[in-house]
């Protein structure tokens, strides 16, 4: 069994032509875990067993010449702030160190449904909150392309996961480009659906208005697939809408698409953009080219604020979502426990010792501009700029069906580089975050196929389309691939 | 800017103990962050209205019934310590406060 080039529809092919059982290629996959992991550190806690008794049920319905679905047997790396019953769930947080899920999240119950199979629960940055998944609160994920080299983040652990052959694919989640950037950053595809597509209901939040969960995989053909998968509305998202996606999501028809008109807003190609990155993107734009797609420069004159807009709005609902934790219900630190004297104190140590540097810094700015005095200045006019800047997007997009951008200004950098200056870290989710402020979908996909092992670092390039059209993206990025 | 007064009523309010050096760490954080922003002061946002949310969808509701869609179980096993299927946790005063005994509805102060 190739680990190599193995997409979810060759995997089918080959647990439907007797290639590999079920249970063998869970254990090919955990086999790689094991040697690739050392170094990677993916992965916060593995779901051998259930993997394993997972996959023998799928042989037995095998054996049976039942049918199965595509995904079934499908092995995927879960980010570790989605909620799998039974199961330790983190965040990468110290306060969720010890805490087991009660119920699975909506997208894990749909996943189960198809009969895929979770290897294990991956690493990201505390809360989802940073660029690196050097935030997490237990270790750090390195790059498989360059080990001294962050693999992106928040959703790192999943993007490395699926580079280094530990995951045929993976879901993450993106609140300001957690899964496109680790996606560009590991040379593997992220996307991030339109607000409201995917039920978040077991997702531990992060910022409300902003966060989607999202698939990381080898192919634009395997991330429509699941994406297809966990797409839908339920009651326990308030937020979510009932879009009904066609079979265009996996199969875009090549005529519908060279119609499209693609734009390239001036605003994303400044200063300060690593030239290969800029190189990357031509290379990508020349290749559309020759699918026939016409392109048209637009603007997108409020991009330029999106960073401050984006890291006032997020902290601000992070200062309410993590208000719950407080080392009590989700769990205890046993060890704080014992010394508070108070509720009160109990709160205090809880939050001091269970918060990591990134995230008391993103409740404290949080509760500064929701405070009286400064909401005005902060949160009242952020709210503002966010309209200016999904304005923005409803005006191009009536002369343009599709955006292409850079995914990120660099490719990954190193490890340790942006750490002491969360500023610099914030800058990294310039090209990502406006998307999410907007509520559209966007999709990261590598220029081109890259070699792990070899000395070149992926750049990844954006699409960005209109609301509920992620067929869009993932038919021209389907097409892309096959240039 | 952020004082160090104010950082620490912040603090307060979010209920997280700080460590003095991380107190001088954040204050140097938060100056530069805040700095940044205050580019939006350039933005005429006055005839924009506010997004508020991700969303435009308005009165989403669900009918008001009870579902049992987790396992209480499992919620009361996070629990450090419970009585039933109570949480119980640390007196919200303490007897050195001089404040009355105060017993929450369903939650025992005593051992």
């Amino acid at each position: 069994m190739e680990l190599e080039n193995l997409t979810i529809t060759s995997f089918h092919n080959g647990l439907l032509s007797r290639e590999f059982s079920a249970l063998e290629a869970i254990q090919v996959f955990f086999k790689s875990i094991e040697s690739n992991d050392k170094k990677i550190d993916a992965y916060l806690n593995l779901l051998k067993d259930d993997a394993i008794s997972q996959a023998e049920k799928i042989d037995i319905l095998l054996a049976k010449n039942e049918s199965v679905p595509l995904l079934a047997g499908v092995p995927l790396a879960i980010k570790d702030n989605i909620l799998i019953e039974g199961k330790k769930t983190t965040a990468a947080s110290r306060i969720l160190e010890n805490y087991i899920a009660s119920y699975d999240a909506t997208v894990i119950k749909k996943l189960r449904s198809a009969q895929a199979i979770f290897l294990g629960k991956t690493n990201l940055d505390e809360f989802a909150m940073g660029a690196s998944t050097e935030n997490s609160g237990f270790k750090i994920t390195r790059n498989p392309y360059d080990l001294n080299r962050v693999p992106g983040g928040s959703s790192g652990g999943s993007a490395a996961a699926v580079t280094a052959n530990m995951a045929l694919a993976a879901l993450g989640s993106d609140t300001g480009g957690s899964v496109r950037q680790p996606g560009a950053f590991c040379g593997v595809v992220g996307l991030k659906p339109t607000y409201g597509a995917v039920s978040r209901f077991g997702l531990i939040a992060m910022a409300s208005s902003l966060d989607q969960i999202g698939p990381i995989a080898k192919t634009v053909e395997d991330a429509a697939i699941l994406f297809k998968e966990i797409a839908g509305k339920d009651e326990f998202d308030s937020t979510g809408v009932n879009h009904n996606y066609s079979d265009e999501l996996l199969a875009s028809p090549i005529n519908k698409i060279q119609k499209f008109k693609i734009g390239i807003p001036k605003e994303y190609f400044v200063g300060g953009i690593d030239k290969k990155v800029i190189e990357g993107v031509e290379q990508a734009m020349e290749k559309l080219k020759s699918l026939k797609l016409e392109f048209k420069e637009i603007s997108l004159p409020h991009t330029k604020y999106a960073i401050s807009c984006y890291y006032i709005i997020a902290p601000a609902e992070i200062s309410a979502n993590l208000a719950r934790f407080e080392g009590i219900r989700y769990s205890s630190i046993l060890e704080v426990e014992k010394k508070a004297k108070t509720l009160k104190d109990l709160y205090f140590k809880n939050r001091g010792f269970g918060f990591g540097e990134e995230v008391k810094r993103r409740i404290i700015l949080g509760t500064f501009v929701l405070s009286r005095g400064y909401y005005d200045a902060y949160y009242a006019k952020a709210q503002k700029v966010r309209m200016l800047i999904r304005n923005d997007f409803v005006e191009a997009f009536k002369e343009v069906d599709v955006i292409i951008s850079p995914t990120t200004p660099t490719s990954a950098f190193k490890i340790g580089e942006k750490t002491k200056d969360p500023l610099s870290m914030y800058l990294s989710d310039v090209f990502t975050c406006p998307i999410n402020l907007a509520g559209l979908p966007a999709i990261s996909i590598p220029v081109k196929k890259y070699k792990l092992g070899g000395n070149e670092l992926p750049v990844g390039f954006q699409l960005i389309g209109k609301p509920f059209h992620e067929a869009d993206i993932l038919g021209i990025g389907q097409f892309y691939e096959k240039i | 800017m952020i004082s160090k007064k104010d950082l620490e009523n912040l603090a307060e309010l979010a209920r997280i103990e700080l460590k003095e050096s991380q107190e001088n760490k954040l204050l140097k954080d938060l100056e530069s962050i805040l700095k940044y922003f205050e580019e939006l002061k350039e933005v005429d946002a006055s005839v924009a209205a506010s997004m508020i949310g991700g969303t435009f969808l308005e009165n989403i509701c669900r009918s008001d019934e009870y579902l049992n869609w987790a396992k209480l179980d499992g919620i009361l096993s996070q629990f450090p310590k419970k009585e039933n299927s109570f949480l119980r946790v640390p007196p919200v005063f303490s007897a050195e406060s001089g404040s009355l005994p105060v017993r929450q509805a369903g939650v025992s102060d005593e051992e």
